[in-house]
């Protein structure tokens, strides 16, 4: 058949014609591809990939979970649970809403009428019945209201962050919102307790994950746990002897702060009054925070320790030191007085921390060169903050040089005129407890980085001679009288059987509307224990009660409970040597 | 041959007729081709087969997988409830609660016992109770409207009534005044201290 055709070529032309057209009609077809590829590729890429995606591929977010916040002892403060939100739709529900209702009121302990309504609603789809419900209970909720009948129930992940202690540490944990932490340690290291979400993307046919289709997953970080120094017993037990102290007072609020003298790290700050942390909507805005490191106030007598070691660092007195005490010391155009009345009277150094006189400490103070002091109090770490990372600390308030008067020294030297947190308090009197050296305080073991960017933790913990090793020792044995049932102020505070060195403190208080001085009082007690071979450095502050109670009576009672469990629980024996029988009189 | 060279083009003709190709001799016989059309077919067949099966099988364990996704995720949820319910348990205030009502109280000082030299060290006494630990917070309280003071009413004689109405009312006064006294000794000391601080700061500041 072949044989008899006549060549092609005579009658479509010439080769070199057809190619040429053929080129043509090939390059014209490629620039369709190719602008047809621009267009996909170049112009609208994300539409194409949506609506591809949409043909059976899923993607599914794989939650990181939300690392721990832990005590001491790996005891958890805050913990994340498998949570999920029931839903309803209510053109399912709405036939058997009583039913229904009476059900989940049972079931999930939510409001019958409300539950109804949202059950009912009109027009609507979506309606949330209960949220964050731990896993189990949802999906055996909702699977026991499928057998029992009922439709439209469904569930959705919500994650959930429990806080099986309730209000223990509250104060310093903080709480989550709806969707991200608001306050405390859970907003502070956020970065580091979130974690990452990760993502999975594959194609799915029936329910069933196609072998051979798209896949990919990127993995989820889980969030890393955070571990505080708080020990969760000992956090408890201060808070509920703190909540006592303070309603017997019927004070304002207190706060209680219990340190590790050796190591600096914080065993327990406790607030009262605080909040629930798996319901923080329940307390007053003010009772969110805590106290002992956001509130300023001034430190009262405790701070005659810090003057009077100083002193005894510079080797101007001793324990023995004479002092005349007049009834009422004139400085310039002021008086000063002492808090309990008393004629010329003369008293040992020792006598003036027992008995806690203001005039004796000014008179002691005298020796002091100009800016000697301000430069003792800020190594004791006064007016800096304590950077233990807890959120809005107030770094305190301690006048500088130019500010600094001789009627202000007399002042500060007693503990007025200078405002401090309660840690930073804490951490200045510790540094008595051991040795002299001032150790910086600490709330997370090992260490993070806060939303700041600060690095803290006990790794980062500094240390600093403040007062020599005896200045320390001699600071000791003088407010070891304090606790003396005969001599001192403050009996309630001791312990028997063990050597426990104290200083009471009461103090004006200073109303932020007025910014004077309103009339009420914060009492104070600040001690440690064994004091001659100090472990724990314990400090209660109790505001404005109104039981006409001081320092040594409504703090130092409180001390005691709070060092004596401590001690009883980290199985501190006594240790057996002779507390200090320094003159108080000459 | 001829039907070959009479389809080349024609650009190629004289090149062709310049190579004066010949005819090799054929050496060898033709294989038998039905063994070779057998095995390709029973490659082919056992490959699609093959395949069929593996992905049967990809398939059910992607069934598995599923399945045991979802079982590993309840699991995980369950072992979390479980925890959380731990942890509630351990709770200090729900451990303190139960000791409360089995009549346990605080202890007193903390004392040593040493086992080895048979010693005591610290001063060891008698935990009595009788400082009440309160470990909740008082109940809010009540307006006066809820709250109305106690109409006692004195009767002379009857003794029936008189029993049953101070009764009641002692009932309701100890829990109200309960944990008040939680300050223990040095009232007058106290405000003795709190008295004499006042005038002296006021003074102070004067």
């Amino acid at each position: 058949m072949r044989q008899t055709r006549p060549p092609r070529g005579s009658r479509r032309g010439s080769p070199q014609l057809r190619l040429r057209m053929g080129f043509v009609v090939i390059a014209m077809v490629l620039s369709v591809f190719g602008a047809r590829l621009v267009q996909l590729q170049g112009l609208d890429p994300n539409s194409y990939a949506a609506m591809a995606a949409a043909e059976g591929v899923q993607n599914v977010v794989l939650p990181a979970e939300r690392g721990d916040i832990l005590d001491r002892n790996g005891k958890p403060l805050a913990g994340s649970v498998d949570g999920l939100m029931v839903v309803a739709d209510p053109q399912m529900t709405a036939e058997k809403a009583p039913e229904l209702a009476r059900f989940l009121y049972h079931r999930l302990d939510v409001d019958y009428v409300d539950t109804l309504r949202k059950l009912r609603e009109p027009g609507s789809r979506f309606e949330y019945i209960a949220r964050r419900v731990p896993a189990t209970k949802a999906t055996e909720v909702v699977e026991a209201a499928d057998a029992a009948g009922f439709e439209g129930l469904d569930t959705r992940r919500d994650p959930l962050r429990d806080y099986p202690v309730g209000d223990v540490a509250a104060n310093l944990v903080g709480f989550m919102g709806t969707d991200e932490p608001l306050a405390g340690l859970e907003r502070t290291f956020d970065h580091q307790l979130a974690g990452t979400d990760g993502s999975a993307r594959y194609e799915v046919g029936g329910g069933n994950r196609i072998p051979l289709g798209e896949s990919t997953v990127t993995k989820a970080v889980d969030g890393q746990d955070l571990r505080t120094t708080i020990d969760l017993d000992l956090q408890w037990y201060a808070q509920r002897v703190l909540g006592q102290t303070v309603e017997s007072a019927r004070a304002d609020s207190g706060f209680a702060v219990v340190m590790d003298s050796r190591t600096g790290e914080l065993l327990a700050v406790a607030d009262y009054p605080t909040f629930d942390a798996n319901d923080p909507t329940g307390s007053p805005k003010e009772d969110l925070g805590s106290r002992a490191m956001q509130d300023v106030y001034e430190p009262g007598s405790v701070e005659k320790v810090l003057t009077v070691s100083s002193l005894m660092d510079l080797g101007l007195v001793t324990p023995r030191t004479k002092i005349v005490v007049p009834p009422q010391l004139q400085r310039e155009d002021r008086p000063i007085n002492d808090w309990f009345t008393h004629g010329t009277i003369h008293l040992t150094l020792a006598g003036v921390i027992a008995k806690s006189s203001n005039i004796g400490t000014v008179l002691a103070a005298d020796k002091f060169e100009q800016g000697q002091l301000y430069d003792y109090l800020s190594a004791f770490g006064l007016g800096q903050p304590t950077d233990i990372g807890v959120r809005g600390e107030s770094q305190g308030l301690l006048p500088d040089g130019s500010a600094w008067t001789h009627q202000m020294q007399d002042r500060i030297a007693f503990g007025q005129s200078v405002a401090v947190n309660g840690v930073q308090m804490a951490a200045a009197v510790n540094t008595i407890a051991n040795g002299g050296v001032r150790i910086s305080p600490s709330l997370i073991e090992g260490e993070a980085t806060t939303d700041t960017g600060d690095v803290v933790g006990t790794d980062t913990t500094t240390k600093r001679r403040v007062v020599s090793a005896a200045a320390a020792r001699d600071t000791m044995r003088m407010m070891e009288r304090v606790v003396d049932p005969e001599v001192g102020v403050a009996p309630g505070a001791a312990i028997p059987g063990y050597r426990v060195a104290g200083k009471t403190g009461t103090a004006q208080a200073t109303s932020e509307e007025c910014g004077c001085y309103d009339g009420t009082f914060d009492v104070s007690f600040a001690g440690f224990a064994p004091a001659d071979d100090p472990r724990f450095t314990v400090y209660v502050v109790v505001k404005n009660p109104r039981n006409g109670g001081g320092g040594g009576s409504v703090g130092g009672p409180a001390f005691a409970k709070i060092m004596s469990y401590t001690l009883q629980r980290y199985a501190v024996p006594p240790t057996g040597t002779r507390p200090s029988r320094l003159p108080v009189e000459w | 041959m001829p039907q070959v060279r009479s389809r080349m083009p024609r650009i190629a003709e004289q090149a062709v007729e310049r190579a004066r190709l010949t005819v090799v001799p054929r050496t060898r016989a033709q294989a038998a081709r039905m063994p070779f059309v057998a095995l390709v077919t029973m490659m082919l067949l056992g490959g699609v087969v093959g395949l069929l099966l593996f992905n049967t099988s990809m398939q059910q364990s992607s069934f598995a997988a599923t399945a045991l996704e979802g079982q590993a995720t309840t699991l995980a949820a369950r072992q979390q409830s479980l925890q959380m319910e731990l942890d509630r348990l351990r709770d200090p205030q729900r451990i303190a609660t139960a000791a409360q009502r089995l009549g346990m109280v605080q202890a007193c000082t903390p004392a040593f016992l040493e086992l080895g030299s048979s010693t005591v060290t610290g001063k060891p006494c008698a935990a009595d109770g009788s400082v009440p630990f309160r470990i909740t917070p008082p109940p809010p309280v009540k307006p006066a409207a809820l709250d109305p003071a106690p109409h006692v009413v004195h009767v002379a004689a009857p003794p029936a009534t008189t029993t049953r109405t101070p009764q009641a009312n002692a009932q309701d006064n100890t829990g109200a005044g309960d944990g008040r006294n939680g300050d223990g000794g040095g009232k007058k000391n106290q405000q003795q201290h709190q008295q004499q601080q006042n005038q002296q700061h006021q003074q102070t500041r004067r």
